[in-house]
C-alpha cells in the first residue's frame, strides 16, 4: 500500500510539473469597448427604424465614425474615455444635430488576458432638434453589454 | 410426540450454539492497532521555485495541521505573495501593468479517506476544505485604452482590500522518510468576495490566483515534517464482504497469498 502510494505520487508529480510550471496565454476574445448603444426610433410609429444614410463624428475629428451608412441597429457612439464631455455631429438622412454628453469614467476590468475599459456613467445629454424629435435616455450605464442606453427619435 | 419436540429443541440450541460462535469469531478478528497523532509542518514548493524562472512573482505558505482523530486533522495555512503583471496588446501597446502584494490565512479540515490501519498516520488520500481570507493591496500604474478618439492611459492609485474565499483540496499524501512527507493537493477555489468590487476585479489575488474569475483552479506540492504527539488506541472493523471474496476467488487468494500481506494468511502462520 505505502509503496504503491510513494510510486504513485512520485509519477503524478513527474508528469505534472513541467505542465504546470508552463504557462499558457490566452487571447482576448471579448468585446472591449464601451459605446453609447443607441436605437434609432420613428417618432410618428414609435418603431426601430433604419435611416437611409447616417454619418456621425466628433467635434474637431476628421475620422467619422459613420459616412452616410446604413448602419445596423443600435448604432455605436464612443465617448472620449480621457474627459468627462464629447459632442458630435449627427446627420440623420442628411440634416445634421449635435448631441452632447456629459458623463463620468471609470476603469473596469474585462479579464486578464483582455485588461481594461473605460465604463461611462451618463449624466446629462443634450441635442438639437432640426431632425431629431426627441431623445430618451434608458440606461445610463455606458458598458460592453448589449443595452440600448439611448433611444432617438427622428 | 416429546421426542420429535425434544429433536427441535436441540436442533435450535445447536443452531443458536453455531450463530454465537460465529459471532464471537467474527468479534474476535477485529484489530485494535496504535494510531500515532501527529502535527504536521508544511512548505509548499511549487510557489516558491516559480521564482527561479518567474521574477514577478513570490509566493511563500507554510502550513500546520493537528490530527483531531485518524481522519481528521485541523489546518491553518499562512502564505505571503508579491507579484507584478504586465498585458501587451502587441509589443509597442501595454495594456495594463498590474502590482499586487499580499498575505492569506487559510482554516480547514482535512478527511482522510483511508482507514486507520491503511494510513497508519502516513498515508493521506483525501479531501480538505478551507476558508480563505487574503489581506492585500494593489496598484495598477498604468492602464491603456484606446478607441474613436485616441489612445487614453489612466491609473489606479495603491489600494487596500480584504478578499474572502472557498478552497476544495482533493490530494494525497505519503511518508518518504520517518516523519518527512511529500504530498499534492488539486486546490478549487471558489471566490466569495474580492473585497474590489465588480469593476476592479483583482487581476491576481494573493492564495486565490486569477481573481478576475469567481473560479480558480491550481495544483500545490508540500513537503511536511510531522511530529507525533501522542497515540491513539483505534479498532479497525472486519470488511466480511472482502473475505468472502477472497475466499470465493482461489486465484485472487493465491495472488494475496504471495504477496503475504493480509491478516488472515498471517494470522494462520502463527499456529
Amino acid at each position: 500500500m505505502s509503496r504503491q502510494l510513494s510510486v504513485i505520487l512520485v509519477l503524478i508529480f513527474a508528469v505534472l510539473l513541467p505542465g504546470l510550471n508552463s504557462c499558457v496565454d490566452i487571447s482576448c476574445t471579448d468585446e472591449t469597448t464601451a459605446f453609447v448603444k443607441t436605437g434609432l426610433y420613428s417618432y410618428s410609429s414609435g418603431a426601430k427604424t433604419v435611416p437611409d444614410s447616417l454619418t456621425l463624428y466628433g467635434e474637431g475629428m476628421a475620422v467619422k465614425v459613420y459616412d452616410k451608412a446604413t448602419i445596423t441597429q443600435p448604432a455605436l457612439i464612443p465617448l472620449k474615455d480621457s474627459a468627462d464631455y464629447a459632442k458630435f455631429i449627427i446627420k440623420i438622412n442628411g440634416i445634421a444635430d449635435t448631441i452632447e454628453f456629459i458623463y463620468w469614467s471609470y476603469p473596469h476590468l474585462i479579464s486578464k488576458e483582455c485588461g481594461y475599459s473605460m465604463f461611462h456613467t451618463l449624466d446629462t445629454v443634450i441635442f438639437t432638434r432640426n431632425n431629431i424629435d426627441s431623445l430618451a435616455r434608458v440606461n445610463p450605464n455606458v458598458t460592453t453589454q448589449n443595452v440600448e442606453n439611448l433611444q432617438i427619435y427622428y | 410426540m416429546s421426542q420429535h419436540r425434544m429433536s427441535r429443541t436441540f436442533r435450535y440450541i445447536i443452531s443458536i450454539t453455531l450463530l454465537l460462535s460465529s459471532l464471537w469469531q467474527h468479534a474476535g478478528a477485529q484489530d485494535t492497532i496504535m494510531f500515532p497523532m501527529k502535527v504536521r509542518l508544511g512548505f509548499e514548493l511549487l510557489g516558491s521555485s516559480k521564482y527561479f524562472y518567474e521574477k514577478e512573482r513570490t509566493n511563500l505558505e507554510f502550513t500546520v495541521s493537528a490530527d483531531l482523530n485518524e481522519r481528521v486533522s485541523a489546518v491553518l495555512s499562512l502564505g505571503k505573495t508579491d507579484h507584478s503583471y504586465k498585458r501587451y496588446r502587441d509589443t509597442s501597446f501595454l495594456l495594463y501593468n498590474y502590482t499586487t502584494n499580499g498575505t492569506y490565512y487559510k482554516a480547514g479540515l482535512d478527511f482522510n479517506l483511508l482507514k486507520a490501519d491503511k494510513s497508519q498516520g502516513k498515508y493521506f488520500v483525501g479531501m480538505g476544505i478551507r476558508y480563505g481570507i487574503s489581506h492585500f493591496n494593489y496598484e495598477i500604474p498604468e492602464i491603456t485604452t484606446e478607441n474613436y478618439w485616441g489612445k487614453t492611459v489612466t491609473k489606479v492609485p495603491l489600494t487596500d482590500e480584504w478578499a474572502h474565499y472557498i478552497e476544495f483540496t482533493p490530494g494525497v499524501r505519503a511518508e518518504f522518510i520517518k516523519n518527512i512527507s511529500m504530498g499534492w493537493t488539486v486546490s478549487l477555489r471558489k471566490m466569495i468576495d474580492p473585497g474590489t468590487g465588480r469593476h476592479q476585479k483583482p487581476v491576481y489575488l494573493p492564495g486565490f490566483g486569477n481573481g478576475s474569475k469567481s473560479f480558480s483552479p491550481g495544483v500545490n506540492y508540500y513537503i511536511i515534517w510531522s511530529i507525533p504527539f501522542r497515540t491513539k488506541r483505534v479498532i479497525i472493523q472486519p470488511e466480511p464482504e472482502e473475505e468472502e471474496e477472497d475466499m470465493n476467488n482461489p486465484n485472487q487468494n493465491s495472488d494475496m497469498n504471495n504477496n503475504g500481506g493480509f491478516r488472515q494468511q498471517s494470522g494462520a502462520s502463527r499456529f
